[in-house]
C-alpha cells in the first residue's frame, strides 16, 4: 500500500513539475509534511522535510515563532510527540517505545539538531507547570541519551501550559497537552 | 520607551500637607462608628460620598466626579462600606466645616459618616481639601490637605481612602498602590504582557510590550521596578522591568521560571533558576550576582516568597511527592513543611504582617488558602489562584476565570477588580507608593 502511495506521490509530483515548467498559472500547495514524513522512515534524512518544518537555530527566534502559533503540532518532521500522565513526568512504556523510534531516526539523522519542548494541562498553576514541564523535556533527553544519541543534538525547553496543542476543557485535549514536542531545528 | 504614568515614580510634590484636623480638643475623638465596622460580624458602614465643591470660582465637574469616583470605588472594595453616592448632587453648599453642614439631611440619607470637600487651583497646582465627619455626632474625624498637578489626584483620592481606613480601622489603607500582573489583552491571544492598574482596575497599561510571554511579576520595596520571567530572547530568562527609566533588563543568563523576588530591604533577590530539569533556589545580589544556593535537590523547588523580616523564605516544592509549601530559615538553610492538607499546593504570598501565608490548594478547582506560619489549620478565603497580598495585610488579590478579585482575609468581603479586556492572571499588590 505504502509502495503505490509513494509511486502515486511520484506521479503527482512529475505532472507538477511539468506543469511549473509549462508556464501554467496555477499553483497547488506542496504536499503537507506529515504526508511527506510518514511513520518516519529512515533514511528520509533532513531533505524528506520542507524548509518550513525547520525553526530557527538561534533559541530566540524558534521561541518567538513558537509564541507566535507556528509549529504547534507540527515542525518535528518524522518524530513524534510523548504523552504523560497527570502531574507526571514518568515515562510510559508507550512513551518509550515512541522514543525508541525517534532515538533511531535522530542517531541515523545525527547532523540534525532538535528542540525538546516539555507542556502541561492547564490543570496546575503556571510556575509549577513551567518547572514540570521542564521535568518532562529532560525526562525524554535523558532516554534518549540512554538509547545513544548525542546530547549535543539536543537542546530542552519548557513552556508549561501557555503554548497547548488545543484549548478545549476535555479529558481528552487535556491528554494532548502533557506532551514532550519535538521541533527540528535549522543550523 | 516612555515611562508608564504615575506608577511607581516618586511623587516629591505631591506635598501631603497634614492638616490632621482633628475636632478632639478635650481628648480622643470616640467615634462610635469606628467601632462598628471592626467588630467580626460588622455591618458595612453607610458612608456618603459628597461632591467636590469648587473652592474659588473655576470648577470642572470632571475633576470632582473623578476624585469621588476613585474614592467611592476604594471604600466599596475595602468591604467595609456602604457607599451612598451623592456626587452627582447639585445645588450642594459649599459647606466643608461642620458648622455650615446640613448633617440632618446626610443623617435622613442613611448615611452614618460623611466625606466632603473641596478644590482649587493655585497657579498649575491643584489643592484638594477633603474631610470625613462622623454625621450623627455632627464632628469632623479628620481631613487632609493635598497639593499638586492635576494628573495627581486619583493619588490623592486613593491616599484618603486610606486615611478613611486609617481612622475608622485603626490601620493604614492599602489603596495607594498598584497591582502588576499578566495578562494576553492587546495580544494576539497567545502573547502575555505584564500590565499595570491601579486599584479601581481602571487605569490598565501594559509594561512589556514584546509579543512574547512575559510572566510571573513581583516588586521591589520602592514600588519602581518589577521582576519578571520573559521568553524574549528564548530562555527563558528572569529580567527586571525599570519603571523610572523605563525598559527591561536580564538579571541573569540562567534559564528560571520565577521572575526574581526582592528581600523587604532590597539587598537581596531570590529566584528560582532550572538546571538539567531541576527548578533551585538561589540567593542573588539585587544586580544578578550567585551568592548563594539555597537548594540541592533532584525536584522543583520554585515561586519564593519573603518573610516581612527577612529572615525566611516560603516557597513551593516536590521533594515531599507532590507540590507543597515548605519554609526556609535563609541564614541556617533549615527547611519544614507547611502545607499537609491536600497533595497540589503551589503559588506561596507571605502577609506582610508576617504571621499568616496565603497559597494556591488545588482540589477540584483551584482555591486560596492562608495558614498561619507558625502552622495549623488552614482557611480558604475564595476560589482563585496566585494570591498576592495588600501593604496593609489585609486584602488577597488573586485571579479566578481571567479576571483579577480581591477578598479581605476574613474572607467576608469579595470583590472583582478587572473583567474584561482579556485574561488577566499572577496579580502582585505592590508596596504602598511614596
Amino acid at each position: 500500500m505504502r509502495n503505490t502511495r509513494m509511486w502515486s506521490w511520484g506521479i503527482v509530483g512529475v505532472f507538477l513539475i511539468a506543469l511549473t515548467v509549462s508556464g501554467c498559472p496555477k499553483k497547488t500547495p506542496p504536499p503537507s509534511e506529515s504526508e511527506l514524513g510518514g511513520t518516519g522512515a529512515p533514511g528520509l534524512g533532513s531533505q524528506g522535510l520542507g524548509e518550513k518544518g525547520l525553526a530557527p537555530g538561534d533559541s530566540e527566534g524558534r521561541v518567538k515563532e513558537r509564541i507566535a502559533g507556528e509549529h504547534d503540532t507540527s515542525g518535528g518532521g518524522p518524530l513524534r510527540d510523548v504523552f504523560f500522565d497527570y502531574d507526571s513526568f514518568d515515562l510510559s512504556q508507550e512513551a518509550r517505545d515512541t522514543l525508541q523510534t525517534d532515538a533511531n531516526w535522530l542517531k541515523q539523522n545525527s547532523g540534525t539538531k532538535v528542540e525538546i519542548e516539555g507542556h502541561c494541562d492547564e490543570r496546575g498553576t503556571v510556575e509549577y507547570n513551567l518547572a514540570l514541564g521542564a521535568k518532562r523535556a529532560k525526562a525524554v533527553r535523558d532516554y534518549l541519551v540512554t538509547l545513544g544519541v548525542s546530547a549535543g543534538q539536543i537542546s530542552t525547553i519548557s513552556y508549561g501550559e501557555e503554548l497547548p496543542a488545543c484549548r478545549e476543557a476535555t479529558e481528552s485535549c487535556w491528554q494532548q497537552n502533557r506532551r514532550v514536542h519535538f521541533l527540528l531545528v535549522n543550523r | 520607551m516612555k515611562t508608564l504614568d504615575g506608577s511607581g515614580r516618586v511623587r516629591r510634590w505631591v506635598a501631603v500637607v497634614s492638616l490632621l484636623l482633628l475636632l478632639g480638643r478635650g481628648g480622643p475623638v470616640e467615634a462610635q462608628i469606628k467601632l462598628e465596622i471592626t467588630e467580626e460580624g460588622g455591618r458595612t458602614l453607610p458612608i456618603a460620598v459628597a461632591p467636590l465643591s469648587p473652592l474659588a470660582e473655576e470648577g470642572s465637574p470632571r475633576l470632582s466626579d473623578e476624585f469621588t469616583g476613585v474614592l467611592a470605588r476604594d471604600l466599596d472594595l475595602s468591604g467595609y462600606f456602604q457607599v451612598i453616592d451623592r456626587s452627582q448632587d447639585g445645588g450642594e453648599s459649599g459647606g466643608v466645616t461642620p458648622e455650615s453642614i446640613d448633617f440632618q439631611r446626610w443623617a435622613d440619607l442613611g448615611a452614618l459618616a460623611l466625606v466632603k470637600g473641596g478644590f482649587l487651583f493655585e497657579g498649575d497646582s491643584l489643592v484638594v481639601e477633603v474631610r470625613l465627619f462622623d454625621v450623627a455626632q455632627r464632628k469632623q474625624l479628620g481631613g487632609k490637605r493635598y497639593r499638586g498637578e492635576r494628573r495627581d489626584l486619583r493619588r490623592m483620592a486613593h491616599r484618603f481612602a486610606d486615611q478613611i481606613m486609617l481612622l475608622l480601622t485603626g490601620e493604614l489603607g492599602p489603596f495607594d498602590s498598584r497591582i502588576a500582573f499578566v495578562s494576553n489583552r492587546g495580544g494576539s491571544g497567545r502573547t502575555k504582557e505584564i500590565h499595570l492598574t491601579d486599584l479601581t482596575g481602571t487605569q490598565i497599561s501594559a509594561v512589556t510590550r514584546d509579543r512574547s510571554l512575559n510572566l510571573s511579576p513581583g516588586w521591589n520595596p520602592p514600588a519602581n521596578k518589577i521582576g519578571f520571567c520573559s521568553y524574549r530572547q528564548g530562555g527563558p530568562y528572569p529580567y527586571i522591568f525599570d519603571l523610572l527609566a523605563g525598559g527591561q533588563k536580564r538579571l541573569i543568563a540562567a534559564v528560571g521560571y520565577s521572575g526574581g523576588r526582592w528581600s523587604p530591604d532590597g539587598s537581596l533577590m531570590a529566584v528560582s533558576l532550572e538546571q538539567e530539569g531541576n527548578s533551585d533556589l538561589f540567593l542573588l545580589s539585587p544586580d544578578g550576582r550567585v551568592l548563594r544556593r539555597l537548594t540541592e535537590r533532584a525536584g522543583i523547588n520554585i515561586s519564593p516568597t519573603w518573610s516581612p523580616d527577612g529572615q525566611s523564605l516560603a516557597f513551593c516544592s516536590n521533594r515531599g511527592g507532590g507540590p507543597q509549601i515548605y519554609v526556609m530559615n535563609v541564614n541556617s538553610g533549615n527547611v519544614r513543611r507547611l502545607t499537609f492538607r491536600g497533595d497540589y499546593n503551589t503559588s506561596p504570598s507571605w502577609s506582610p504582617k508576617g504571621d499568616v501565608i496565603a497559597y494556591t490548594m488545588r482540589a477540584g478547582g483551584f482555591h486560596i488558602m492562608t495558614t498561619p506560619v507558625r502552622g495549623g489549620e488552614p482557611q480558604e478565603l475564595a476560589q482563585g489562584e496566585d494570591p498576592s497580598w495588600s501593604p496593609d495585610g489585609r486584602y488577597v488579590v488573586f485571579s479566578s476565570r481571567g479576571r483579577l478579585r480581591i477578598a479581605r482575609k476574613d474572607g467576608r468581603s469579595v470583590k472583582q477588580l478587572t473583567g474584561g479586556g482579556g485574561d488577566d492572571t499572577s496579580p502582585a499588590w505592590s508596596p504602598r507608593l511614596e
